[in-house]
């Protein structure tokens, strides 16, 4: 167990190194920072002042090892727009992002799995047939449509829910949480169920496939026969074996809900990672897009592990040796 | 049961509430550039520019709507000689930390603007050769050449607290903005919103609005939700595309004002290529439909230009007549130029920097190839395309230019002049124009100090640079601003598309 968790981690660690390796070769395509940094007015040796004093006028080799240097320690440069720290810039929006996922996590795993149980005791009664017919929908429909449609729904036509922002936030020591009030939760909403949608469709059709297979299992059969409430049938004996697949697409799926929430978080003006991402690409900050992709690579990596640890636990035919 | 959870949940945000539920804005301006950094002189741009206006005072400040130079910290000043330029500074001012306002403010803030850790406003530091300030309240700069426009730019060299600014300079001085400004900075939640209050002691008296929010919104279907939603007051840049559906609101009161900036077609006259003859030129000039532009494109938002200066440029000159749009014409004098069966040409330009750049392009490349040339396409992102703009990798290009100075040798110098590093001249000429004549008349009218005689130089640069076709202006586009009805806002936006909260009754 300790030398596969070492070799994950070790694995781990070369995968940044390449991450970031591929990020500096992208930079040559991404355009000059300079030009961008200096603004309108500047001259030619206006500009090739600031390339000094921002060390862009060294080989991309000498940047980049003095960026791998200064990430060995935890420091990851400044950003070339703001001329604050690269990495506080990023955790400074990581809370919104975290929450954001977390609740989408929640809606499309309670949902997802409720909804896949229901749909997999009746598979061909009317509500079913919904069911799985709009999670079709869920799967074909891009996020960002989805986003603009409950907008467009909630917040203009119906003019109940707000179509932006954060609402009122607490600052809970370096945490800025928006859970803790009323306004906060009404602007989770809408991102929320947006962010869900691609994986609550996902989820439906694992459980519906995985429950219609165990339900029709022997041992679930001897369940019957014992007498069982169907409660204690579904939900002890079948659902705890479907469980072992969904826990992992899930599970797999939530570094992603972190990472790539860019769609969901610019359509609501979401101050979290995303937002911040898509404005650093469209100004060439290259500290915080390459910082970002590296810490992406890093969240994503780590649930990975976890996962797989958290499987061993779920399944113990499963050991690590 | 239900009733129970409904009790926890209201105590719990009770609870809660206090902490967050600190004064709700009186006035929530939405916009759409976020603040890049609260340091005043971190970058150019107008969108950075106009959060800083709030919280800074400048020498000299503009009115809306037309961009008038008025007194702000100094209360009178005077071009002295070519080089010379004396400024005479407001008493009795407070920053918001309580130190008083004086000559050694203003020559710490320049000389702290020529830094490039510290500031991107090196063009006009850079020109200063040196600070005098014989006392407290008068301040003498002397260019190293004739800087024509000095004055003209001190409504956006913000000037900060000597004191406060070097203790910080190290440290938060991109988080935290203090300055002399009629609203103090109480809060940048990055991405989220910036919040101010009411500087009660401004030497201009206080402003109407106590609190004031800014939220930056990027995407333009949310800011356009924010507005039906009534989540905000006052929108800063509608989109073009969503124009007809913000009319039709009936809470909404829509500005539409000619904006600053022109569209052009940039065009080269390099000896050995098809453009240096001037016929060529002339030929693409007159194939241009602008007017269907302006009315499919841009859904009748835009206003047609006929020179590069917008009509508040010091050398505007009302007489300027653009080359009509004339196909015949066109492929005549391609036929004469020599190229009856037409050239290949590469039209290149921004996607994501003027309103419907890329779709402007597209128009153009549909009109040339009407006449007969064989188009090719080469529109990109801003930051690829102005990084190849400024090394002269093309022929032909969109852009877009307006200046902040509102001087036209300014922008002449940059767009028009020869380029030579050395002198620091022709950077946006992207097509490497030159015409020996213009940039004669160019660097001698910097030397004018006679404004009434100087607006005649730049008028006779102005009529030349069109009449030899170096640039093929398009229109002028139309900022649009949305003010939400029945809450008594009084909103003149301003033609640089600052948003200085002062100014709003």
């Amino acid at each position: 167990m300790t030398t596969y968790l070492a070799k994950r981690l070790l694995q781990g660690v070369i995968v940044l190194i390449l991450v970031s390796m591929v990020c500096f070769a992208m930079f040559r395509f991404t355009g000059d920072p300079v030009v961008m940094l200096a603004g309108k007015d500047a001259t030619y040796e206006e500009r090739e002042q600031i390339r000094v004093a921002y060390g862009l006028d060294r080989p991309v080799y000498a940047q980049y090892f003095s960026f791998l240097k200064g990430a060995m320690q935890g420091d990851f440069g400044r950003s070339y727009v703001s001329q604050i720290d690269a990495l506080d810039t990023i955790l400074e929006r990581f809370p919104a992002t975290f929450e954001l996922a977390v609740t989408a996590m929640c809606i499309s795993f309670v949902l997802g799995v409720g909804l896949g149980v229901i749909v997999s005791i009746s598979p061909n009664g009317v509500i079913s047939r919904m069911i799985m017919a709009g999670s079709l929908v869920g799967i074909s429909i891009p996020t960002f449509l989805i986003g603009i449609l409950l907008v467009m729904f909630f917040s203009v036509y119906l003019d109940i829910l707000p179509s932006f922002g954060r609402g009122d936030t607490v600052q809970i020591g370096f945490w800025r949480t928006g859970l803790l009030t009323l306004s906060g939760w009404q602007h989770i909403l809408l991102p929320a169920l947006t962010l869900s949608g691609y994986q609550l469709a996902v989820l439906i059709r694992l459980t519906r496939a995985g429950m219609r297979e165990t339900l029709s299992e022997e041992y679930i059969k001897t369940a019957w026969a014992k007498g069982l409430s169907p409660a204690k049938v579904i939900l002890k004996h079948a659902l705890r074996n479907v469980m072992i697949p969904v826990v992992t697409i899930a599970g797999l799926s939530f570094g992603e809900l972190i990472a790539f929430s860019i769609v969901t978080e610019t359509i609501f003006q979401w101050p979290g990672m995303g937002n911040l991402l898509l404005t650093s690409i469209f100004e060439t900050d290259q500290p915080i897009i390459v910082t970002y992709i590296m810490l992406a690579a890093f969240i994503i990596l780590s649930i990975n592990i976890l996962v797989d640890l958290l499987y061993a636990l779920l399944n113990p035919r499963i050991r690590y040796e | 049961m239900k009733n129970r959870t409904l009790k926890t949940l209201t105590l719990l945000t009770a609870m809660v509430l206090p902490v967050s539920a600190m004064a709700k804005a009186d006035l929530v301006i939405a916009t759409d550039a976020p603040p890049k950094a609260m340091n005043p002189h971190a970058y150019s741009s107008d969108a950075n520019l106009s959060y800083m206006s709030n919280f800074f005072d400048g020498l000299l400040q503009r009115k809306a709507p037309e961009g008038k130079l008025g007194p702000a910290l100094a209360e009178k000043w005077q071009r002295v000689d070519a080089l010379t330029w004396k400024f005479e500074l407001r008493k009795g001012v407070k920053y918001h930390n309580g130190n008083d306002f004086n000559a050694a403010d203003v020559k710490f803030t320049f000389e702290r603007m020529k830094d490039p850790k510290y500031s991107k406003l090196l063009n006009i530091a850079n020109s200063i050769a040196s600070i005098e300030t014989p006392d407290d309240y008068t301040v003498i700069f002397k260019t190293k050449k004739p800087v024509p426009w000095f004055a003209e730019t001190m409504h956006q060299n913000f000037i900060v607290d000597k004191e406060s600014t070097e203790k910080i300079d190290d440290g938060e001085y991109n988080t935290r903005a203090m300055g002399t400004g009629a609203y103090k900075f109480v809060e940048w939640i990055k991405g989220s919103y910036i919040r101010m209050t009411a500087n009660e002691d401004y030497w201009e008296g206080a402003p109407k609005y106590k609190n004031v929010d800014i939220l930056p919104i990027t995407e333009e279907s949310t800011r356009f939700a924010a507005l039906a939603g009534k989540q905000v007051d006052i929108v800063n840049g509608v989109p073009v595309t969503l124009f007809d559906r913000v009319k039709a609101m009936p809470h909404v009161e829509i500005i539409s004002q000619a904006a600053r900036r022109a569209i052009y077609m940039g065009i080269g006259n390099t000896v050995g290529t098809p453009f240096e003859d001037i016929r060529v030129r002339q030929a693409i000039a007159h194939a241009i439909n602008e007017k269907e532009i302006i009315e499919k494109i841009m859904r009748g938002q835009a206003t047609m230009a006929n020179q590069i200066p917008d009509v508040p440029t010091v050398g505007y000159d009302a007489s300027i007549k653009r080359l009509d749009y004339d196909p015949v014409k066109s492929k005549q004098l391609l036929a004469d130029a020599g190229y009856p069966d037409g050239f290949e040409i590469t039209i290149a330009g921004p996607n994501d920097r003027y309103v419907n750049d890329e779709k402007i392009c597209e128009a153009v490349a549909k009109y040339l190839a009407k006449v007969g040339l064989k188009v090719k396409l080469d529109v990109k992102p801003k930051s690829i395309f102005f990084d190849e703009l400024t090394s002269n990798k093309y022929h032909f290009y969109l852009i877009g230019w307006f200046d902040g100075s509102f001087d036209f040798g300014r922008s002449a110098e940059k767009l028009l002049h020869t380029p030579d590093k050395d002198k620091g001249m022709g950077t946006y000429n992207g097509a490497a124009y030159s015409n020996s004549e213009i940039d004669s008349l160019l660097i001698a009218s910097s030397s004018i100090i006679d404004r009434a005689e100087r607006e005649k130089a730049l008028q006779e640069i102005n009529k030349k640079s069109v009449a030899d076709v170096a640039w093929i202006p398009l229109h002028y586009q139309q900022d649009i601003f949305a003010v939400v009805k029945g809450k008594g806002i009084k909103y003149q936006p301003r033609s640089d598309r600052w948003i200085v909260a002062k100014e709003i009754k």
